[in-house]
């Protein structure tokens, strides 16, 4: 009985497996594809520009692989393989110490005239311990913009601040200035920096400067007293601890005053608005609050030669992330300031993205990850900030303590970063 | 009158509270939905203008492929809800009814499986359909049969463990019977507990679909295309980018996209209260 | 029903299911040993044996029920969890995340420098009339023009060579160009091969029209496993926990590193090092606080609405019809909802009350915005199952008691809340142990925060174990994949011995005896 049950299953094991073998037979993906990640905005603009023009580099197809999010993107990155990695990954320049160390970048050579399309900052962005591992893409940064309808240019932060307190009830202000892009830490590190504090100091020969205190504390709480306090200790509202509702509010005109992203001016300049870039306003005239002008990059896979398409992504690297026309092409949908230099000056380049060049041109400071992302063990200043905002906005401290106690963290940072540069 | 006074009138007033409780956030779903700025930022309770732009945007905006979204959603969370049931069942059945060795054991392991932080096996369960893809790339990461595959398994444990105490509830006298007359376990299965059972079956189908349906951490690292993502991953990639938050067409997203659940739930209210409480009281 | 049923029908259905199961995995066993996926591979014959033995014997019955289950609880269940097992005995984290052989072709690869001048050359591939790849290369601002293969360099003479617009040499004696397709099909051996320029450099192809100058600075010693810095002369070894270090200067290592097995350091780590095990004591008394709350709670609510509901109420439909909307609608969608109205500046909430409480900023109101969010989702479970169960309590019972002259509160207490917890306490662990790894709702409200960072806190106040766990192992920063299983195996323990505690003095289990 079981003899013959096998029997017949066995059978039609057999013939199953012959009808079905179409099913899953291993169908093999174009082997000379080259597959290029990117987030949620980048990544369909990509795809826009390559299907419009698709031959940057003859004898291979570029498939662009938009993620639903940046953090998708980020969590697929981190977990991929040689398996079914990307060939070409563009991501977050932060991207490339860690992508560095866990073996998943792989180091890029330009051709001189490449070179010659960047600044050596934007390189040093995307470099670990002296390798470079992609292309430069766009500019990442924000710049204030102000309601032309309420206020005019302010020239200091005391000015804006006695904008808002002066008609904060007549005008329904919500606000003063307020983080509408880039968050508090990363966004609101211009404000931080108009009132006198940094992550680091940089040096006039360009590199970081060890010595110099980043946060003097007393000057930084002093500042946050007077301008962002009420007499009460309290928050006088110019200065909302949080960026949710900032954009809305701006577009609505209840704040005066917004640090605004690259990547969405044109939700504001869709609502109406005159493109009002500027730097934060320092305390005395002709001061600017820094803010970060980093690049993200087209950044290089070891997954590339595992595929077979090393050369060929080396190649797209080069000639379309890396020309005048590719970026060109690519930030006339993306509409972000464009890292490379002929792209910046290219005429279909918009007013607003070159506000944007300007405004980093005038305040920008290198994003040093290995200084930001905190030392081991230690704390982020991307962390850092938002806590500061918090306990002296929101939970009454004392501004002198916590400034006292980030300026420790920061110097730690700066110690434990600068060896890693 | 007294008595409805003393009787009543205190239900109705915590009734209402609590009803005000519920409604307040789909209120204000509304409310952003048909708001031109789109916003979650109260200015005043009732709208100033209204507007559907932002379901307009859904049903025509190219980079956003809603319908896809919601048609992906809705195979994926009914094909969990139907296997996920009619495999789970199968275990609940043999728990509930049949003595084995190692019963009690293998349902502590079922009940200790589920509290384990699953979010690791994040990576684990990456690494295995990466892998599954080499050499089955029908079935392996970034596919719809590789992501369902997924979600079959991790329905298990809940769904077994929920469908044991149903079985549970359905008189032993009735299984007795059968046996008596000569039915094989198995015939007792498909002949008379399925059948008694089909309402609780379906009650627990729908709960599967509904956490299918919000499940959107793995579903935005196995289905990155764009029109093959669900709508969870969809929805949350609005508010949750990196660059803005729309909430605008988020809340309009939601509500379409709530529409069949609160229908099926509303219909079938009786049917889920007795489905649920068959679990749990026992007969 | 008989007659549908007819046997012969049924053990022929079984019969073809069966086989078109065992031919489909016989097929995946196939594919998946040619891949050298052995795992995977062993795992599908195993799962093809049982299913053999289960239905085309009567071994055992209740496998019979199990088999499908069990195959995918295994694979992507069981499978994962000691996955992570395994994980926690690694040094795996940033910087130590690839197998050792990745590891040194990655240092080799990092180890090829351009020379200090950064030269490169316009290039053409193509191959010398022996059919070997040659690349004419071209430094139009030097005239210098060149031929090179792997083996020979021949210079050429810049007065005879033809060049383009750009300086560039177009065509050489011998040298054929490769069209791009033929480029593409030697795509490998284009970007491996090392161009002859002199002794001490060589050329490397970067894309199709452009190589450069390199020098390899790190050599890699096989014999004894040791790096060796070409400038320098330092010898980096084999660390013992997944580094070539400096041998003169332990902190100077090569990167990356590899994951390397350091047994049970991440455990030690757990309860040795302070900086880990603070936040975590801290993060797991609120988790337990957390799901306790919830639970309790949810309950409590949920009980309140079905007694106010548990009788004839004027609109009881449509109350009915309101309290269950959060069940139905998607969480993810309410929860995101929620996180907005919070807002201490802008949300709903604060406007509607006129207040203006700090809800995600402060530790104390943002466990309070967890929990309300949490009541708002769960009470309508707790709802619709204890209506279910009170209606299902005799009503002799507390008819009996009144008439004994019992207050309703005395009923209550004494007969209907025993009665109910009889019957929902599984359901209540149930719920306990699906909030303790309540991930969505801490993600997608809070994030985790506030977090004291200032105060020297690593962890946010509304941190749950697995959103904690999650932060270490994908976070942004070092990401430690080997601590973060460590961890979880930890939490696991802790919880199974909580609810296996909860479950025997309960008594949940015992009619399965």
């Amino acid at each position: 009985m079981i003899q013959s049950k096998f029997g017949k299953v066995a059978a039609l094991t057999l013939t199953a497996g012959l009808m079905s073998g179409f099913v899953s037979a291993p169908v093999h993906a174009a082997s000379k594809t080259i597959i290029v990640w990117a987030d949620e905005t980048r990544g369909p603009h990509l795809q826009q520009v390559i299907a419009a023009k698709g031959d940057w580099v003859p004898g291979y197809t570029i498939k662009i692989v938009p993620f639903s999010s940046f953090a998708a993107l980020d969590t697929a990155f981190g977990n991929a393989t040689a398996l079914t990695g990307p060939d070409i990954v563009v991501g977050a320049n932060d991207w490339v110490p860690t992508g560095a160390k866990e073996g998943k970048l792989a180091p890029v050579t330009l051709s001189s005239s490449v070179r010659a399309q960047f600044t050596a900052n934007n390189f040093f962005d995307l470099s670990y311990k002296g390798v470079l591992y992609g292309v430069p893409l766009d500019v990442n940064n924000v710049a204030m913009i102000y309601n032309s309808k309420l206020t005019s240019k302010p020239g200091t932060f005391a000015q804006m601040v006695n904008f808002y307190l002066a008609n904060k009830t007549a005008d329904k202000l919500t606000a003063g200035l307020c983080v509408a892009g880039g968050g508090m830490s990363w966004g609101a590190e211009s404000v931080l920096s108009a009132l006198g504090g940094a992550p680091y100091i940089m040096s006039a020969s360009g590199a970081v400067d060890p010595s110099s205190d980043p946060l003097p504390a007393a000057t930084v709480a002093a500042n946050v007293s007077k301008y962002l306090l009420a007499k009460n200790g309290k928050s006088n509202g110019f200065f909302p601890a949080t960026d949710t509702g900032c954009k809305t509010a701006f577009l609505a005109g209840t704040v005066p005053y917004a640090i605004i992203g690259n990547w969405e001016w044109q939700d504001y300049a869709n609502a109406g608005f005159d493109m009002n870039l500027m730097p934060v306003p320092g305390i005395l005239h002709g001061q600017n609050g820094a803010a970060f002008a980093s690049v993200s990059g087209a950044l290089l896979t070891v997954y590339a030669a595992a595929h077979g398409v090393d050369q060929g992504a080396k190649s797209l690297l080069n000639n379309f992330f890396g020309s005048a026309a590719g970026a060109v092409a690519y930030q006339n949908v993306e509409l972000r300031p464009p890292a490379n230099k002929k792209a910046q000056k290219d005429a279909s380049v918009t007013a607003a993205q070159k506000g944007f060049g300007k405004a980093g041109a005038v305040a920008g400071v290198p994003q040093i990850g290995a200084i930001l992302n905190g030392a081991p063990g230690g704390k982020a200043f991307w962390d850092l900030l938002p806590a500061f905002w918090t306990d002296v906005l929101v939970n009454g401290k004392s501004p002198l303590t916590s400034a006292q106690a980030m300026d420790t963290f920061f110097k730690a940072n700066v110690a434990a970063g600068i060896p890693q540069l | 009158m007294k008595r409805w006074l003393k009787e009543d009138l205190w239900r109705h007033a915590v009734a209402l509270v609590i009803s005000f409780f519920v409604l307040f956030p789909i209120y204000l779903v509304f409310l952003s939905a048909l708001s031109p700025t789109g916003s979650l930022q109260v200015t005043s309770f009732i709208p100033k203008s209204i507007s559907f732009r932002n379901f307009h945007l859904l049903f025509t905006s190219p980079a956003i492929p809603y319908l896809d979204w919601m048609k992906n959603s809705i195979v994926i969370a009914g094909t969990i809800a139907v296997l996920s049931v009619v495999i789970g069942a199968a275990s609940a059945f043999a728990f509930s009814r049949l003595r084995f060795k190692g019963k009690k054991q293998g349902l502590q392991l079922l009940l200790l499986v589920q509290m384990f932080p699953a979010i690791l096996s994040l990576s684990a369960v990456y690494v295995i359909m990466e892998r599954v893809y080499s050499f089955a790339p029908r079935i392996g990461l970034g596919t719809e049969p590789g992501l369902l595959l997924v979600y079959l398994g991790g329905a298990m444990g809940v769904n077994i463990w929920l469908l044991k105490g149903f079985v549970d509830s359905i008189p032993i006298e009735l299984d007795e019977a059968a046996k008596v007359d000569g039915a094989s376990a198995v015939q007792t299965y498909w002949l008379i507990f399925v059948p008694l059972a089909a309402p609780v079956l379906a009650v627990v189908s729908l709960l599967s679909f509904i956490g299918t349906f919000n499940e959107f951490i793995l579903a935005r690292l196995f289905l990155v295309d764009q029109h093959s993502r669900t709508i969870a991953v969809g929805l949350q990639g609005f508010i949750s980018g990196q660059y803005a938050t729309n909430w605008g067409p988020f809340a309009a997203g939601s509500i379409i996209a709530s529409i069949p659940l609160v229908a099926i739930f509303l219909s079938l209210q009786r049917y889920i209260i007795s489905g649920l409480t068959a679990g749990s009281v026992k007969g | 029903m008989e007659k549908f049923f007819n046997r012969k029908v049924t053990v022929t259905l079984k019969y073809i299911v069966v086989a078109f199961t065992s031919a489909l995995l016989l097929m995946l066993i196939m594919s998946s040993f040619a891949k050298r996926e052995y795992a995977i591979s062993g795992f599908l014959t195993i799962g093809l044996i049982a299913i053999a033995v289960t239905y085309l014997t009567n071994y055992s019955i209740p496998m019979k029920f199990f088999l499908p289950g069990m195959f995918f609880l295994f694979a992507f269940v069981v499978g994962p969890i000691l996955y992570t097992v395994a994980m926690s005995t690694f040094h795996y984290e940033t910087g130590n995340y690839i197998s050792k052989p990745d590891a040194i072709s990655r240092i080799l690869a990092t180890g090829v420098r351009p020379d200090p001048n950064q030269t490169t050359f316009d290039i053409i591939i193509g191959e010398d009339s022996s059919k070997n790849l040659e690349i004419l290369a071209s430094d139009p601002t030097n005239k210098v023009y060149f031929l090179s293969t792997a083996s020979t360099k021949t210079d050429l003479d810049p007065a005879t060579v033809a060049v383009d617009g750009n300086g560039d040499a177009t065509i050489a004696p011998g040298f054929h160009a490769l069209t791009p397709d033929q480029q593409t099909a030697l795509d490998q051996q284009i970007a491996t091969t090392r161009f002859v320029y002199s002794s001490a450099f060589f050329i490397t192809i970067e894309g199709s029209n452009v190589a450069s100058l390199k020098s390899q600075t790190l050599k890699y010693n096989s014999s004894n496993d040791t790096f060796v810095n070409v400038q320098t002369g330092a010898v980096y070894k084999d660390n013992g926990v997944g580094n070539y270090a400096n041998l003169t200067n332990k902190t100077d290592f090569l990167q990356p590193g590899w994951r390397a097995p350091i047994w049970f350091s991440n455990y030690a780590k757990l309860f040795t090092d302070p900086q880990i095990r603070k936040p975590l004591i801290q993060v797991f008394i609120w988790t337990m606080v957390f799901a306790t709350l919830t639970v309790l709670t949810q309950f409590a609510l949920g009980l309140l609405v079905a007694m106010i509901m548990n009788r004839k109420l004027f609109g009881r439909r449509i109350y009915r019809s309101i309290f269950i909307l959060p069940y139905a609608m998607p969480s993810i969608m309410s929860i995101l909802i929620w996180g907005g109205m919070f807002d201490t500046e802008f949300g709903a909430i604060n406007h509607l009350f006129g207040s203006h409480v700090p809800w995600f900023q402060n530790a104390f109101y943002a466990r309070a915005a967890v929990i309300i969010v949490n009541l708002w989702l769960g009470f309508p479970y707790f709802y619709l199952i204890t209506s279910g169960a009170l209606q299902a309590i005799p009503a002799e019972l507390s008819e009996a008691a009144a008439i004994d002259g019992a207050s309703n509160r005395q009923i209550f207490r004494k007969i209907t809340l025993p009665l109910l917890l009889q019957v929902v306490s599984p359901l209540l662990v149930a719920s306990f142990a699906f909030n303790f790894n309540n991930f969505n709702i801490i993600y997608l409200l809070t994030g985790g925060g506030p977090t004291n960072t200032l105060g020297g806190a690593v962890a946010g106040s509304t941190d749950i174990l697995i959103s904690y766990t999650y932060k270490i192992a994908f976070g942004a920063g070092t990401q430690n994949l080997g601590l973060a299983s460590a961890i979880s195996v930890v939490i696991f323990f802790i919880i199974a011995s909580i609810s296996l505690y909860g479950i025997r003095r309960s008594r949940v289990l015992d009619s399965f005896k």
